[in-house]
């Protein structure tokens, strides 16, 4: 028993957690889908094992290279979803959810990641990278469960406006609703771990809370988009298509931040 | 006058600043920042000029970029100021004149009758509420009792809260900008550098590289003493991530490096007939020695840390001591003999050129290069002004997310010894909660 055996069982957990989703998807047994939502919280828990056995094998914090961080995101984003999950009951979002979550862990299995755990340059070796790191990425799981859940407001307000809303479906505007109460998690999480800690870090460790590094610059647009959907809604009164897409255009702009940035441009953040 | 703040506290403007400011910063990414004009020549030809001149080349310190944020910072806080006088006017001097059809237009609103007088159900209602955590504000009228219960009122200030945050981040920006500087220095081991701008200088004591057992680098550590008027003040041992401050000034470990022009080169030639004929020198570059019995004479030409050749041109890949490799070059009885490469790695594979069978062998023993300890120096009062805007950014945002205002507000009319309630409950951010908390209340209060 390693951790790269607990990662396979928690990715093979999930893949089995997706197809009880996607069956509830079909038949619409709403049994189908509770059983999901227990395999992926056995997943979580596996995946929880997985991570601290990472970190005791390594001695660093889980998430000091692309498969870590990968890793760690689908664990976030298998928390935020068992959260909102159990909190508004939002069965159809599971399906979505859990392909996002199995992409990422695919892209994590890659053999494109390197997946030893290698030491950390000096940089590195800080308690802020646990704030730093855990809280953005956190907060940018809960970004993707607005993604998912504005998607699927847009196609139920399709629907809905059609008049081809099948019986039983989610209403658009508790999705509505429910995208709004991520983003009101994910923003001051993405602030607080993305930004702050950001900052505070980046002044002890290379003396200048703020450079214009990509990665930095790319946070702070992705900030403004979020405080755009946040003023357009509550001072402006928008809601439904326009919101759903400033908070679609936010998760991409989270998911260029996170992980565009390092391969398309170079800059400060080279280590992930 | 009124047209400039009536311009400036608009939200739409935030709006159109937010898209520009984005877009600029997103530019900024794209178009590689402060490199060199034949860099930007070689790689936008024609537009490189433009570019340049536009200042999207320094974009995020361009005069533009810095005039859009002076806007934007003068946006927030109009809007805020604007926005500020209501809201504390509702929190200090609620308006407790409300009629029976404002309160029965509400979402969330009931009514009902209910036996005893007015002054009984008055102190009922005074209990549930201030069981419920209420702060309540009443007032009497005739026979009509205006009251209005409120918690967590500091709620409606969250946004004023992050928006002042963020101007004050905006003003330690500037100030950062404006007096904050940082350098780089170099300093090995015994030296003592003085500190620009500052009455003091720094030693430092110690300097030490640690590895990890693979071999790549773990830390830096720099024992740094500061001297003022020539005695010692602080010694502290600095590491990446663990900077010294003294007055201001931060000294963060930044990197290393090896003095490698000032290294001493160990060098030992031996006689190819005779190997119990040698001679060993200790040569800095461009040093020659002598080996008088023999006549004979080299000179260190050159010393690269790692050698490759590249193309025809030997240098040093890189500057850790990989691959350490010394050019000598020989003279006997005054007549050159031969040139070469010697390598402190290979002692048996020496490229010397030489016309004859060579008589002598030249080996590259070792070397001794101190290491220098790379320190960043900075000053920036514009520091703490961050970290206070960063604290009131993240009270503000709890403050609107997560402590929502609720205000209850009922009036109480006696008619014919029985008590009718008129009641609304207001919350912009938790109906839902609100609504819950609302019927408990009200039901609370027609059970006594």
């Amino acid at each position: 028993m390693n951790e790269s055996t607990l990662f396979m069982i928690t990715f093979i957990v999930y893949i089995i957690a997706a197809f009880f989703y996607l069956a509830f998807l079909f038949s619409k047994k709403e049994s189908a889908a509770k059983t999901g939502l227990s395999v992926v919280t056995v997943g979580f828990f596996v995946h929880t094992l997985a991570l601290i056995w990472r970190t005791i094998e390594s001695g660093h914090a889980p998430f000091t290279n692309m498969y870590e961080s990968l890793s760690f995101l689908a664990w976030s984003g298998a928390l935020a979803y068992i959260i909102i999950e159990y909190r508004y009951r939002i069965r159809k979002a599971g399906p979505y959810l859990m392909l996002i979550i199995i992409g990422i862990m695919a892209l994590a299995s890659s053999p494109l990641m390197p997946k030893e755990a290698t030491p950390l340059v000096p940089a590195l070796q800080s308690y802020w990278l646990w704030l730093h790191v855990s809280v953005t990425l956190l907060g940018e799981a809960f970004f993707a469960v607005a993604f998912v859940t504005s998607i699927m407001y847009l196609v139920a307000d399709t629907r809905e406006k059609k008049g081809t809303a099948k019986q039983g479906a989610i209403s658009s505007e508790k999705l509505d609703s429910i995208s709004y109460r991520c983003i009101a998690v994910g923003f001051p999480l993405f602030t607080l771990g993305g930004l702050v800690f950001g900052m505070v870090w980046a002044y002890y460790a290379w003396g200048s809370y703020w450079s214009w590094d990509p990665k930095e610059t790319w946070s702070l647009i992705t900030w403004f988009v979020f405080a755009l959907y946040l003023h357009t809604r509550i001072v402006m009164g928008w809601k439904g298509r326009r919101s759903a897409l400033i908070a679609i255009i936010g998760f991409l702009a989270a998911l260029f931040t996170y992980f565009g940035v390092n391969y398309l441009l170079a800059g400060l953040h080279s280590y992930a | 006058m009124k047209s400039i703040i009536d311009f400036f506290s608009s939200v739409k403007l935030a709006i159109f600043l937010i898209i520009i400011i984005a877009s600029a910063s997103i530019i900024g990414t794209l178009i590689p920042q402060m490199r060199s004009p034949q860099e930007y020549a070689a790689r936008y030809g024609q537009i490189s000029e433009l570019l340049i001149r536009l200042e999207i080349t320094d974009l995020y310190h361009s005069w533009w970029f810095i005039a859009l944020l002076f806007f934007f910072s003068l946006n927030i806080l109009i809007c805020t100021l604007t926005r500020l006088s209501p809201k504390l006017r509702r929190a200090l001097k609620p308006n407790l004149k409300f009629e029976d059809k404002t309160l029965l237009a509400a979402k969330i609103k009931e009514r009902f009758i209910k036996s005893g007088n007015l002054e009984t159900n008055r102190a009922e209602l005074n209990k549930v509420l201030r069981s419920g955590h209420y702060r309540i504000k009443q007032m009497k009228k005739d026979s009509e009792i205006h009251l209005l219960a409120r918690k967590r009122i500091l709620g409606i200030f969250g946004s004023d809260f992050v928006h002042l945050g963020l101007l004050v981040i905006l003003i330690g920006g500037i100030i950062s900008g404006f007096s904050g500087f940082r350098a780089n220095i170099n300093i090995s081991e015994g030296e003592i550098v003085p500190v620009l701008g500052a009455d003091f200088q720094l030693q430092l004591d110690k300097f030490e590289t640690e590895y990890h057992p693979n071999g790549s680098v773990k830390d830096w550590k720099s024992t740094l003493t500061v001297i003022e008027d020539e005695s010692p003040r602080l010694t502290k041992t600095i590491e990446v991530n663990h900077p010294l401050t003294y007055k201001g000034f931060v000294f963060y470990q930044s990197g290393y490096g090896w003095d490698w022009d000032n290294s001493t080169l160990d060098i030992l030639a031996t006689k190819t007939s005779d190997p119990s004929s040698s001679m060993r020198a200790f040569l800095r570059l461009g040093e020659k020695e002598t080996w008088e019995e023999e006549n004979l004479e080299f000179r260190i030409l050159q010393f690269v840390p790692d050698f490759i050749i590249d193309g025809n041109q030997v240098r040093t890949r890189s500057l850790e001591p990989n691959n350490p490799a010394v050019a000598i070059e020989v003279y006997k009885d005054e007549k050159k003999i031969s040139e070469g490469w010697i390598f402190a790695k290979f002692p048996d594979f020496s490229q010397m050129h030489s016309e004859e069978e060579p008589e002598y062998k030249f080996e590259f023993k070792d070397f001794q290069t101190s290491q220098y300890s790379g320190i960043q120096m900075a000053k920036d009062p514009g520091a703490y002004y961050i970290w206070v805007g960063c604290a009131l950014l993240m009270i503000g945002l709890f403050l609107a997310f997560y402590w929502p205002t609720r205000d209850i507000r009922f009036i109480l009319k006696e008619s014919e010894g029985k008590t009718e309630i008129v009641s609304a409950g207001r919350s912009a951010k938790s109906k839902l909660a609100l609504e819950a908390e609302f019927t408990r209340i009200l039901a609370s209060l027609r059970r006594s």
